[in-house]
């Protein structure tokens, strides 16, 4: 749209292929650029050419999109296609074009000649109305398309209708047309040498200026009069879509703010109790603005589904801005008090802001979460409710894959150029593109890694494909399908609108954002085996507030497993910060975030909340927003705030600095409300240094950070976590390894942590294991707590239903043996019975007590080995009560501690045995090397040498090129940070050693303790392999 | 029985090492892969041992400042073919094993060598004197000896009857088995072949077939097995170092026509005809012609080299055919340097034994089809003869030129002629394409043509139709063409003395070369 405002032309129109996808963003684009954008589709139909069709009226519009929707839906995705009969009833409002090259004129022509084309454009004005037909023009220098517009013209001069002249822009530059080659071959699934004819003819399909095409069409000159006449026809924009949020059905008498309120006053009493006049001013103020707003339906609707969850007992919490919201916390919505909180319920609903609410809700990630998205299309029709798409874009690596597919690298080749790219958040000037290329074996002089390199710069951002958003749901009154054309989803029973959630947002269509939150689900089945095995039911509302184990462990940053407060960098402050109340979380989950951090608020915190510095304002003014946290703005409502009070900006003018905060790529936004600021602060007086801070701080957020009423969503589950995580580790651990992958670390390292927590965690063994994690009695009553038994998910290559079968055939009748087994569960394949005996799984199978996974692997390799069909039955006969030989003569060597461990990090990803390195402490410790728990004692500024697995490699964006690891031994985790030059020094070392041995200077800043590595060296202690967390 | 084995160790690192003595102290390491991606896919101890990984690419290789070399599967060849001719030399009885592992049967050479010791020294001597560093071992099975000069460095002789003592001590690895097998032995924690010769038959039976009774007889020491004597290739290759270079046509036909007659001969007592002929001439090193690729695609190649391949519809054994066929070949293409060394090897297959049939179609003798062929490629370029074929791509005119290949099926009648109305149909326009294009002259006025420059005439421009735009391959070698159709008059001509002048006219088809900015005639209208 920027070039099409250079040409100075007043208006343009899209047509996509089957749809409007692009259409919100094209709007929002020429509404900027105060342009005219005009809405249009190109139809495929079941011959293969497409209608080009342009959006008249409303009605065209809602038409084009219930076409659009049902071709979609009664096929396969992607593959719908329209017919005649398709546009019975439905052409009104809509304006047809004859298209271009690949347009019903040109297929006519080239099939038939002049009396099919005569032909065709009789058929389309049957269908379209003459006055809604145009004969189209292209002109892109090639002989062809001349010939047939030569004939276009005879046929509009026969038909006496008028011609537009067009140029089927597919890019603004002529320099762009490479990478619509490079799309094409793509989406051929050829390679740019293999394309052939199929990629353009010449680069001629660029925007071009009304001057230009006056003079391509300087023979034709009614061409450009009528295409300049043509927008005055066009009435319709989005802005006129129609959309309407659906009514909730409420009782007869009753109105819906009436059944609002009596449901809000409900939950008032429950939460807060009959008495409580502070919230109920609260709750009144917002009930008035949700009355005159007309949003009532709206939280009624979102109440439902909180209604529907917890009837079914499905776990659910409301995040994001509806945490400020009192009426929210009375419905249930959400979980955090925000009248106790001081939260600002502005920034929630305001009546400046002229958009929809935003309403996130938490479900348990998986079936649940499923069940909660089909009750709302059960509730509001397919065609009234639909899952928002996500606009997938070509970013590093699938950027640099494809752009590699088609340049024709090979596979492998292809996978290191692909790996090379963003591999690392952070360059640093040595870093250089040449660099990286060289060390991976490429050389950037070659001219097609040159070439490579610049599409894939072009390519960036660029939309690759529509997905479906995890969440998003959005709902109609009426038909959904009239204002945004539906298709089908990948997932069964799922449609999904083709526009971006953000589209959505932006055009006003009210979204619901059902999320899947791994931790929700580990949450609810912890809740479901403390309810089934503890026989201790309990509520996650009526936690004890202020449980001191759990602040102990927080500050001793013993977080691993806990929600958002457990990564590396949160584990570093966490000593430093020392949480002492619910309220220092809500700090703690916002702090760690790239805003705080870039915009160098984390230290100034830390340092008054240890009484090291005042905790002074920016400015006076802003005391009152700022003293919570000690003068320190951590969260977006503060710096919100700060806008209003310190440069008097408007509620609205602060919600657009809400969104350009929101939103990474908005750079020229940001610069756009520093000016805003500054001038703001200029009359409010705020000048020199505190003007500075203030901009510093607020920009700054442009890199993220958290909303106060988010964090404090996210610190309620991060407390619940860490309460059942201090109280109930087996199931907490169970509940984590059975919702794996979630969180910062392996399963390895959760085991681990919980076997230091005193957790006894028990093998995998087909005897007693279920396809998840299991609680199991402890040996003795008096050892106390449950085991966890490992399921057999854990291992690689099992597929679920075998393993689920084992668990059933089990439950009949105990296996005796191997051979049984493998008899009673037929479809056992030979490398899962090799999986499962080599960690130790059927050692219980034997035929006697000495029986061990060597032994295991020889039976296998036998029962695998089916005798065949004259002799099978006898084999089934006896394989009950026998194992198939009895060659007691001769042993195998059970298997090393080395290969056992070997084989369970081969085959498990872990070891429910002891860590690797508890094998060789004694010879670590003659070389004077420690162990993390070791370090504790140990004085700041030490020379040391600590050694482990590496469990993470980080290399944060805002670290100036430091290296993060993650050292992980038998005793706990030790960190190491290591400089920028001996990274460069050891990169292979530090990038592909599974185990390190690392030598350099304690530093030990308030009980932080990290190793400043001087020397790196690989530590070949084991050829275990455990999984590490890299540069996430 | 008694047989020896010789084994080289890393063989693709010797292989290259045999050509460049130098490297032999040093370490080495051997690339291979497609461009612009090479990995090590061998290195010798010495560089195993400097820290280097197989599967590294060549660029982190170098940093270790260790010399790569290319893999060479000529090297390996010829080294392997060495080493049948040290096996030949000293046994008519040789087993081909692998590549690196010949096996010979040296019963009865006691009285030619001495003791099984001796045999095994002289074989080792042999095998150093073609520069490898071999491991032999010698003893009464054939598998005891391929396993002990795999896993044994230097020289080694098993006595009779102590095969299993004096194998059970090697890694399972040095087992000619597949991965699979292997992975499934160390699963049963066997990691030698002791450990395999102690498990028992029948179980090993039930879970690895045969494949695990021949593996527990090789670790037993009791696998005996026939030799499997390596038969003549079907390769024949004849080579002449000449003292003085050659540079004339002549001579080097001479020496040709002798070769020639030498590898058709030998074809011949084989019953056999030459498919292909390989001609390759080591050429004198300070002529040589300097070879960069610019794209560093394609490997440096030896520019001292000069090869030719002659490939032949039919097996043929005519020495004076093949002999014309390489001179046509030679005079269209010369070798830019006197000539050294030639070499010449052949390609066999059974001679053409068909006759054709009754009712085919009469199509040229292949041999002198074959030699027309060549003919017309010495004439116009070897690119430029052929079938051609045209390209799926835009750039126009493009084409690919095949080996020239007559149609066998007989053109069809037009459906015009069949119906008998001929004349009825609107005539096709044609168009002669001009090949290469002409370089002309272009007057522009208004973006439009207006004069034209060709061969010496100025023709004025009466009508124009264009510009028709096409570009393409902007990944690799870009153009982009603008082309007219321009009716152009040069005046009038006189065809005969005396003859009234006539209008010089035409239709013509020219276009502008954007990437070289200059105008050419690719053709004119009918």
């Amino acid at each position: 749209m920027a070039a099409c405002a250079e040409h100075g032309m007043a208006s343009m129109a899209l047509l996509d292929r089957d749809g409007v996808y692009g259409a919100p963003r094209f709007y929002q684009a020429a509404k900027k650029a105060g342009q005219q954008a005009h809405i249009g589709a190109e139809l495929t139909s079941i011959h293969g050419w497409r209608y080009a069709l342009l959006v008249a009226t409303r009605q065209g519009y809602q038409n084009l999109c219930r076409m659009i929707t049902r071709t979609k839906l009664r096929a396969a995705k992607g593959e719908g296609r329209i017919t005649t009969a398709d546009f019975e009833g439905m052409a009104a409002g809509l304006i047809c074009l004859t298209g271009g090259e690949e347009g019903p004129l040109a297929d006519a022509l080239r099939i038939g000649g002049m009396p099919r084309g005569q032909a065709c454009v009789r058929k389309l004005c049957a269908l379209f109305g003459r006055e809604n037909v145009y004969i189209e023009l292209q002109r892109h220098f090639c002989r062809e398309e001349e010939a047939r517009n030569q004939a276009a013209i005879e046929i509009a001069r026969e038909f006496n209708l008028p011609l537009v002249a067009t140029n089927g822009t597919c890019y603004a530059f002529p320099h762009q047309r490479e990478m619509q080659d490079v799309f094409t071959s793509l989406r051929h699934h050829r390679t740019l040498d293999t394309a052939g004819r199929l990629l353009a003819l010449n680069s001629e399909r660029h925007l071009k200026s009304p001057a230009e095409m006056a003079r391509l069409f300087a023979d034709c000159p009614e061409a450009i009069a009528n295409t300049q006449a043509l927008p005055s026809r066009l009435q319709f924009t989005l802005k006129d879509l129609g959309y309407e949020f659906p009514r909730y059905p409420v009782p007869e008498g009753s109105s819906e703010m009436q059944f609002l309120r009596e449901r809000t006053f409900e939950g008032m009493i429950a939460r807060y109790g009959a008495d409580d006049p502070a919230a109920r001013r609260q709750i009144e103020r917002e009930l008035a603005l949700i009355e005159k707003l007309k949003l009532p339906g709206y939280f009624l609707i979102v109440w439902d589904i909180i209604r529907f969850c917890r009837e079914h007992n499905i776990l659910v919490q409301g995040r994001g801005s509806a945490a400020n919201s009192a009426v929210c916390y009375a419905l249930g919505i959400t979980a955090v008090d925000p009248v106790k909180m001081k939260l600002l319920f502005e920034r929630f609903l305001s009546e400046e802001r002229g958009e929809w609410p935003d309403i996130d809700l938490d479900l348990p990630s998986g079936d649940q979460r499923e069940r909660a998205i089909q009750y709302v299309y059960e509730r509001y029709g397919q065609l009234g409710a639909a899952m928002t798409a996500n606009v997938i874009t070509y970013r590093g690596r699938s950027a640099a894959r494809e752009i590699g597919k088609a340049l024709a690298f090979d596979p492998e080749t292809l996978d290191r150029l692909a790996k090379l790219v963003g591999n690392w958040e952070y360059r640093d000037a040595n870093d250089t593109l040449e660099r990286q290329f060289k060390n991976a074996g490429f050389d950037l002089r070659h001219p097609k890694i040159r070439k490579f390199l610049e599409l894939c710069l072009q390519v960036q951002d660029l939309p690759r494909h529509l997905g479906q958003h995890s969440g998003g749901m959005v709902v109609c009154q009426g038909q959904l399908d009239s204002v945004v054309p539906l298709e089908p989803a990948t997932m069964p029973n799922r449609v999904v609108v083709q526009w971006d959630k953000e589209d959505c947002a932006d055009m006003g269509i009210v979204k619901i954002d059902l999320l899947g939150l791994g931790m929700m689900a580990v949450l609810e089945d912890s809740l479901k085996l403390i309810r089934n095995q503890y026989r201790q039911p309990i509520d996650l509302h009526s936690l004890p507030q202020d449980d001191p184990q759990i602040y102990q462990a927080l500050q001793k940053a013993d977080t691993v497993g806990m929600f958002q407060i457990e990564s590396r960098a949160q584990m570093s402050c966490l000593p430093r910060l020392k949480p002492a109340c619910f309220y220092d979380i809500v700090v703690q989950v916002a702090i760690i975030r790239p805003g705080p951090i870039v915009g160098k608020m984390v230290h100034p915190y830390l340092n008054r909340r240890q009484g090291r510095e005042p905790a002074e304002c920016l400015h006076p003014s802003l005391e009152a927003i700022l003293s919570r946290t000690l003068g320190v703005p951590l969260f977006q409502e503060q710096l919100l705030s700060m806008a209003m009070i310190a440069a008097g900006f408007t509620g609205g003018e602060a919600e657009e600095l809400r969104r350009a905060m929101g939103f990474k790529r908005s750079e020229q936004r940001m610069k756009e409300v520093e000016i805003k600021l500054r001038r703001g602060m200029e009359k409010k007086g705020i000048r020199g240094a505190a003007q500075d801070a203030i901009v510093q701080s607020i920009t700054s957020f442009a890199l993220y950070g958290f909303p106060e009423s988010h964090a404090a969503s996210f610190a309620l589950i991060a407390y619940a976590s860490a309460y059942l995580k201090c109280h109930y580790l087996a199931a907490f651990t169970a509940a984590m390894l059975n919702n794996y992958p979630l969180g910062f670390y392996s399963p390895a390292t959760l085991v681990k942590d919980a076997q230091r927590h005193g957790l006894r965690v028990r093998p995998i063994d087909v005897t007693c294991s279920d396809w998840v994690c299991t609680l199991e009695d402890p040996p003795r009553p008096e050892a106390g707590g449950f085991c966890l038994r490992l399921g057999m998910r854990y291992v690689k290559g099992l597929r679920e239903e075998i393993a689920r079968q084992i668990v059933q055939e089990r439950s009949l009748r105990a296996f005796r043996s191997i051979n049984e087994l493998k008899i009673r569960v037929p479809g056992v394949q030979k490398s899962e019975l090799a999986a499962l005996a080599e960690i130790g799984a059927l050692n219980r199978l034997g035929d006697n007590p000495n029986f061990h996974r060597r032994d295991a692997l020889w039976q296998i390799d036998r029962a695998s080995r089916r005798a065949g069909p004259l002799l099978d039955e006898q084999e089934e006969s006896q394989g009950a009560i026998a194992t198939p030989e009895g060659d007691a003569s001769f042993a195998l060597k059970p298997m090393s501690t080395e290969a056992r461990l070997v084989a369970d990090f081969r085959h498990m990803g872990m070891t429910a045995g002891p860590h690797p390195l508890a094998y060789h402490r004694r010879e670590l410790q003659k070389k004077g090397i420690l162990s993390a728990s070791d370090l504790q004692g140990v004085a700041d500024g030490a020379r040391v040498r600590v050694a482990g697995a590496v469990i993470a490699r980080q290399r944060p964006g805002t670290a100036k090129g430091f290296v993060f690891l993650s050292l992980e031994d038998e005793t706990g985790i030790s960190n190491a940070i290591i400089a920028p030059r001996l990274f460069e020094e050891s990169h292979l070392t530090i990038v592909h050693e599974g185990f390190l041995l690392i030598e350099g200077r304690l530093q030990n800043q308030e009980n932080t303790l990290s190793v400043k590595a001087e020397r790196v060296w690989p530590l070949a202690v084991t050829k275990a392999a455990p999984a590490s967390h890299d540069f996430h | 029985m008694a047989f020896a084995c010789i084994y080289i160790p890393d063989f693709m690192v010797q292989s290259l090492m045999r050509s460049e003595p130098a490297l032999r102290d040093g370490p080495l390491a051997v690339i291979e892969g497609a461009p612009p991606l090479w990995n090590v896919v061998a290195a010798n101890p010495v560089a195993l041992r400097a820290g280097l990984k197989l599967g590294m690419t060549k660029a982190q290789a170098e940093e270790f400042g260790i010399p790569v070399r290319h893999r060479s599967e000529s090297q390996e060849k010829a080294t392997h073919a060495a080493l049948l001719d040290a096996g030949w030399g000293a046994s008519p009885r040789v087993e081909e094993t692998r590549e690196d592992t010949i096996v010979l049967d040296i019963a009865g050479l006691d009285s030619l060598f001495g003791s099984r010791n001796d045999i095994a020294r002289e074989l080792a001597r042999r095998a150093s004197h073609l520069g490898l560093i071999p491991q032999v071992a010698a003893a009464s099975s054939i598998e005891a000896a391929i396993h002990a000069a795999r896993g044994f460095a230097g020289i080694t002789v098993i006595p009779d009857g102590e095969e299993r003592k004096a194998l059970s001590g090697l890694p399972i690895h040095v087992l000619s088995a597949g991965v699979e097998t292997i992975e499934v032995l160390e699963r049963w924690g066997v990691e030698t072949l002791g450990g395999l010769a102690n498990l028992p038959v029948l179980p090993l039976s039930e879970r690895l077939g045969a494949e695990g009774v021949r593996l527990h007889q090789i670790a037993s020491g009791s696998c005996t097995r026939s030799i499997v004597l390596a038969s003549p290739s079907l390769h024949f290759e004849e080579e002449m170092e000449l003292e003085d270079a050659v540079e004339e046509l002549d001579p080097l036909s001479f020496l040709l026509g002798r070769l020639l007659d030498q590898l058709c001969a030998r074809l011949a007592g084989r019953a056999l005809a030459l498919r292909a002929l390989h001609l390759q001439f080591d050429l004198e090193p300070h002529f040589e012609r300097e070879f960069r690729s610019l794209a560093d695609d394609v490997r440096p190649r030896e520019a001292t080299v000069y090869g030719k391949v002659l490939t032949l519809p039919v097996p043929v054994r005519d020495a004076k055919l093949l002999l014309q066929l390489l001179r046509l070949q030679l005079q269209s293409d010369p070798p830019l340097a006197s000539i050294r060394k030639i070499s010449l090897s052949a390609e066999a297959s059974a001679p053409r034994v068909t006759q054709n049939g009754l009712f085919a179609p009469q199509a040229p003798d292949p041999e002198k089809l074959e030699l027309t062929l060549a003919r017309l490629a010495k004439l116009v370029g070897q690119a430029n003869a052929g079938s051609p074929e045209p390209l799926d791509t835009h750039r126009p005119g493009a084409f690919r030129m095949n080996r020239f290949a007559p149609s066998q099926v007989r053109p069809e009648k037009s459906a015009q002629n069949a119906s008998g109305k001929i004349g009825t149909a609107k005539p096709m326009q044609g168009f002669r394409a001009i090949r290469p294009p002409v370089p002309i002259t272009v007057d522009i006025r208004d973006e439009e043509p207006v004069r034209v420059y060709l061969r010496g005439k100025c023709g004025t421009v009466t009508a124009a139709s264009g510009p028709w735009k096409t570009s393409g391959d902007w990944w690799q070698d870009s153009w982009q063409h603008s082309e007219w159709d321009v009716a152009l008059d040069f005046g009038t001509r006189t065809a005969l003395r005396g003859s009234e002048p006539r209008p010089d006219q035409g239709v013509y088809r020219i276009y502008n070369d954007g990437r070289q900015g200059r105008w050419f005639v690719r053709g004119t209208h009918d």
